[in-house]
């Protein structure tokens, strides 16, 4: 056969290129190389996960789900008395288990089931680190719920959630208050908040602040005639009854019981009944000690003597808080 | 625009000017969407003579069209002219093998290949192979003549070949702008094709293309082309002989020629003149209208009489009733058509785009480069069937890495 035109080579010369006909072998060159190195990427990123895949390969990453988890690790509000440990034992995690398993809903529920623990998040950090941030409440007071045959001490915290508390010591729990006059409702594993204890944590707050040595005397506070009369109860340790008016302006009450408690610390009495929610007026009831002791200390003709202290805002005896 | 679409530049590398035309290609429909031009440098006689200055109108040409387009080509189809492209006739005759005398598949490939099989010159190339119709038993088969009956099967190949190195320096050429030629067309084909329509080319055609540098024609009968040629003269030989004749610089003859030239003598008064530029600045003079006429006419009826002598016995009247029509920048001079009816001895028009042409591309200069696009499409879907375009990964791997 003869030749044809076809069969005339078609060279590629770079001397016989116009500046268009470079640019254009420049951009169709640039194309297939970038081409060729992507699909040379993807073959490549194939032929890893071709390796990871193998069973027994060095390459193979470890998957998530065959790492067991380590312990969880706790991370607490600064003044937090939970521990590890108590997350162990709350959480109680099956052993052998994996990040990707865990129902992280689940366990927050379990958590925040505590009364004690106010917020909770818990975080995976892969590949086997679980993290768990909770704030805890803090108690104020405590108080026993049961019968007489069985008895239960709980903690109440200032939005008056009850609960059985962990981690505190021996002595703070001591230095706490009982709470009287009041009426728990069950409901779930424990109780209903227990109603208006913020007014009440304000004044032990105030207290504990202000006037310390007196707080430490407080053994229990009643909220008994909160509701109708708006009044906190105290009875302290020897038997003297502070009322409180729930109004507020618990500091000015307490430098009142400060200075009634000063001038009634010279009385021989049995018992003294302070009445600070009428302001600057402080009835006081002193009650007579016994026959015995009646011999040593002269007492008024009446079985309980009653005065009246005003009490000047300007007075020199008021203790400036 | 979809992905699927391509984009062919038709590329005609004329004495006078270069066009670059970029159609867009859905496997059903051609839209062209874009046109580039420049003036021809170091091309004469549809030759090349300076591959650099050529080179680089036809690259401006090209990136215009591009540019124009807003898309680039993946394919080129070239038009090819010039004189050293020659043609002959070679049929061959095979006897129908199987006894019942039916004709198949491989009797007609037998004598194809006889047909094209004659040997060329050394450096030599075959442009283009154009088989005549199919003859069984003597009697004509414009179709296929596969499954007829006959103990005869003849068929004939007009073969348009070129010289190699003609032919390498334009194909260069387009490789220099980075791309492939695809399709390598004659001039005369792709122009005959765009003005002539199938029921004139059934009935007998001759289509003359008349340029700058060359005359390109082709003869057709039975609805095929049945004769091709080029002869190296053309609307720029005129220029040269008004140039010669009046003593005008050639670009004064050019002007000439544009505003007076004529194909046929109209003048009847000798003292009638004609200013050259007609400002009356210093250097306007006056020629004899009539002189001018004289020239260009002489020329251009030995021109055509060029075309009747090469194209010999093989036209006649009888054999061409369609008549003759002209087309190509030489075609627009005056009384052409009235001239050619006197040569040829048939009717003679001008060639017009087909109606769905858009005007601006109308011009008789544009006709090569439009039926390049068409006669290429179809020669292109002859010479390589066209096979279903894989949608699978491989066949988008390959397309991505084509070239261009």
């Amino acid at each position: 056969m003869a030749p044809t035109w076809r069969d005339i080579a078609q060279p590629m010369k770079t001397h016989a290129m116009s500046k268009g006909g470079r640019r254009r072998r420049w951009r169709v060159g640039f194309r297939q190389v970038s081409l060729g190195l992507f699909f040379l990427g993807m073959a490549w990123g194939i032929w890893m996960i071709v390796l990871a895949l193998q069973p027994d390969s060095p390459h193979r990453p470890q998957l998530v789900k065959d790492v067991p988890i380590r312990a969880p690790e706790l991370k607490t509000t600064r003044d937090g008395v939970l521990d590890d440990a108590w997350l162990g034992r709350m959480l109680a995690l099956p052993v052998g288990i994996s990040l990707m398993e865990l129902d992280l809903e689940k366990l927050r529920e379990r958590l925040l089931g505590e009364g004690q623990v106010l917020t909770a998040s818990l975080t995976r950090q892969f590949p086997d680190r679980l993290i768990v941030h909770i704030t805890e409440r803090a108690p104020v007071a405590r108080v026993r719920v049961g019968s007489a045959v069985a008895s239960r001490d709980w903690l109440v915290a200032r939005d008056g959630v009850l609960f059985l508390g962990a981690g505190y010591s021996v002595a703070l729990l001591e230095s706490m208050p009982w709470l009287g006059g009041i009426a728990v409702v069950p409901a779930g594993r424990g109780f209903r908040p227990i109603a208006r204890m913020d007014v009440v944590a304000r004044l032990l707050a105030d207290a504990q602040f202000a006037a310390e040595s007196i707080y430490r005397m407080w053994q229990v506070v009643s909220l008994a005639r909160l509701d109708s009369d708006n009044e906190i109860e105290v009875t302290m340790k020897d038997s003297t009854t502070v009322v409180f008016g729930a109004k507020g302006g618990f500091f000015v009450q307490l430098s009142n019981l400060d200075y009634m408690m000063e001038r009634l610390a010279r009385l021989p009495r049995a018992k003294a009944r302070i009445d600070l929610s009428l302001g600057r007026e402080v009835p006081v009831m002193v009650e007579p000690l016994g026959a015995n002791d009646a011999k040593k200390i002269p007492l008024p003709s009446t079985a309980a003597s009653f005065f009246n202290v005003r009490i000047n805002s300007s007075s020199k005896n008021q203790r400036e808080l | 625009m979809s992905s699927r679409n391509t984009f062919i530049g038709a590329v005609e590398i004329g004495t006078s000017k270069i066009t670059a035309l970029i159609a867009e290609h859905n496997g059903h429909e051609l839209a062209i969407i874009g046109l580039g031009q420049c003036a021809s440098q170091g091309v004469i006689k549809g030759a090349v003579v300076d591959f650099k200055a050529a080179s680089d109108c036809t690259h401006s040409a090209l990136q215009q069209a591009e540019k124009e387009a807003g898309e680039r080509m993946d394919m080129v189809f070239l038009a090819q002219t010039g004189g050293h492209l020659e043609g002959f006739y070679n049929e061959a005759v095979v006897n129908v093998k199987s006894s019942d005398n039916m004709i198949d598949q491989d009797d007609v490939q037998m004598v194809c290949e006889l047909a094209r099989s004659k040997e060329l010159p050394v450096g030599r190339s075959v442009v283009h192979h154009i088989r005549r119709p199919f003859r069984v038993d003597g009697r004509l088969i414009p179709a296929s003549p596969d499954n007829l009956v006959g103990q005869k099967l003849e068929v004939g190949y007009w073969t348009v070949h070129g010289q190699e190195q003609r032919l390498a320096d334009n194909l260069n050429m387009i490789r220099g702008f980075n791309l492939d030629v695809n399709e390598l067309v004659l001039a005369s084909l792709a122009s005959g094709y765009m003005v002539t329509n199938p029921e004139e080319r059934q009935h007998g055609v001759l289509a003359i293309d008349i340029g700058a540098g060359t005359t390109d024609f082709v003869l057709y009968r039975d609805a095929a082309p049945f004769m091709t040629g080029v002869l190296p003269v053309g609307g720029s030989h005129l220029t040269n002989d008004l140039s010669i004749g009046l003593r005008l610089t050639p670009m004064q003859a050019e002007k000439l020629k544009l505003r007076f030239g004529r194909a046929n003598v109209q003048a009847k008064d000798k003292a009638e003149k004609v200013w050259l530029d007609g400002n009356f600045a210093i250097g306007d003079r006056q020629f004899p209208r009539l002189a001018i006429e004289q020239i260009t006419a002489a020329r251009v009826r030995e021109l055509l009489e060029s075309v009747k002598k090469k194209l010999g016995h093989a036209f006649s009247p009888e054999t061409c009733s369609a008549g003759v029509v002209l087309t190509g920048g030489t075609a627009k001079l005056a009384g052409i058509t009235e001239v050619a009816t006197g040569v040829f001895g048939v009717p003679a028009h001008l060639g017009e785009a087909p109606r769905w042409v858009s005007e601006h591309l109308r011009d008789p200069s544009y006709h090569t480069a439009l039926g390049l696009l068409y006669y290429g499409l179809r020669s292109r879907a002859e010479a390589f069937p066209p096979v279903r375009r894989g949608s699978g990964f491989i066949d988008a791997f390959k397309r991505l890495f084509a070239n261009s």
